[in-house]
């Protein structure tokens, strides 16, 4: 497992990078997500599979885990709510 | 031209499919195919890597694991264990048509491989049966429970308990992005993730050339 992320600015990297890879999208798109822009269910990439492949990489790259029942889509409904949420789970 | 060619083999009873590409009495290559929705999303990819090694000379062979792809069955009829025969059974079919094979396992196939008559193993992007069947049950956070595959209880106990296991002659390669340890490093996309099943020439040239190097190294 890589050194654990800590601080705010490599957490949003990290995520950055895992919605590009698993999501198969431009890093350049993903780049310019903002707090406010939809995911899931906005995404057609962000299907059943590819939630699974993201909370997997989260944890493998942000060295947390992550409880089924921390899982929903309000969560993962913006960028800005899945950020949150990865900041919260690796700097606590 | 590429030889291009769908045959049978019997695994325990049962007739199951294995696709080859290249000629029949090349230097084989059986490939053990990743499992459940994962098989779907990397079938390109595996036909993009067999093509590539056909075209330098190799035999490629690809089975239809039990209950997937052209098998009769239903998947829910399909045990763990017979997967297992399968790529045991493939293995053997393809010694006698054209000489032991090396056999090449991607993500959840390692699972499956090591009881298999082989001149040597790689592995590509191995993962434990656990992980993987904790992907399928996140998949069903999201709404679609198991990606819509419905293997039975039996079949996610025997997934669930399932590691890879040691093999002589073993080479493992892993993407980047992934931190455990392997023989080699590619770059490209972890393209079991994608729910736009597509291919990459990045990954695909790496991997056949890797694995013609392998090949060659376990030629016996």
């Amino acid at each position: 497992m890589a050194a654990a992320p800590n601080d705010e600015t490599e957490i949003e990297n990290t995520l950055r990078a895992v919605l590009a890879d698993v999501l198969g999208l431009d890093p350049a798109r993903v780049a310019g997500f903002r707090e406010e822009t939809p995911l899931f269910g906005a995404l057609p990439e962000f299907d059943s599979m590819a939630v699974a492949g993201l909370l997997t990489e989260l944890e493998e790259r942000l060295g947390i885990l992550i409880e089924d029942h921390e899982v929903d889509a309000d969560m993962m409904e913006t960028f800005g709510a899945l950020l949150t949420f990865a900041r919260n789970k690796a700097l606590t | 031209m590429t030889a291009l060619a769908f045959e049978t083999f019997e695994s325990d009873g049962r007739t199951e499919w294995l696709m080859r590409i290249g000629a029949e009495d090349a230097p084989a290559i059986l490939f053990v195919p990743p499992l459940f929705e994962e098989m779907n999303r990397t079938r390109a990819l595996l036909a993009a890597v067999m093509r590539r090694l056909a075209a330098q000379g190799f035999g490629c062979w690809l089975p239809d694991l039990s209950g997937t792809g052209e098998s009769e069955r239903d998947l829910g009829q399909a045990a763990w264990d017979d997967w297992r025969h399968d790529v045991t059974a493939a293995a053997a079919y393809v010694t006698g048509k054209a000489a032991t094979p090396l056999i090449a396992s991607l993500r959840g196939g390692v699972l499956l491989d090591d009881a298999a008559g082989a001149r040597g193993w790689w592995r590509f992007a191995p993962v434990d049966g656990l992980a993987l069947q904790r992907d399928m049950v996140r998949a069903g956070l999201a709404g679609v429970e198991w990606a819509g595959y419905a293997p039975s209880d039996a079949m996610k106990a025997g997934l669930a308990g399932a590691a890879q296991k040691e093999v002589a002659k073993l080479r493992t390669v892993r993407l980047a992005t992934d931190a455990q340890p392997a023989d080699l490093k590619v770059d490209g996309p972890a393209l079991w993730r994608r729910s736009e099943p597509g291919t990459s020439d990045t990954l695909a040239d790496a991997l056949a050339a890797d694995l013609a190097e392998w090949s060659r190294a376990c030629a016996g």
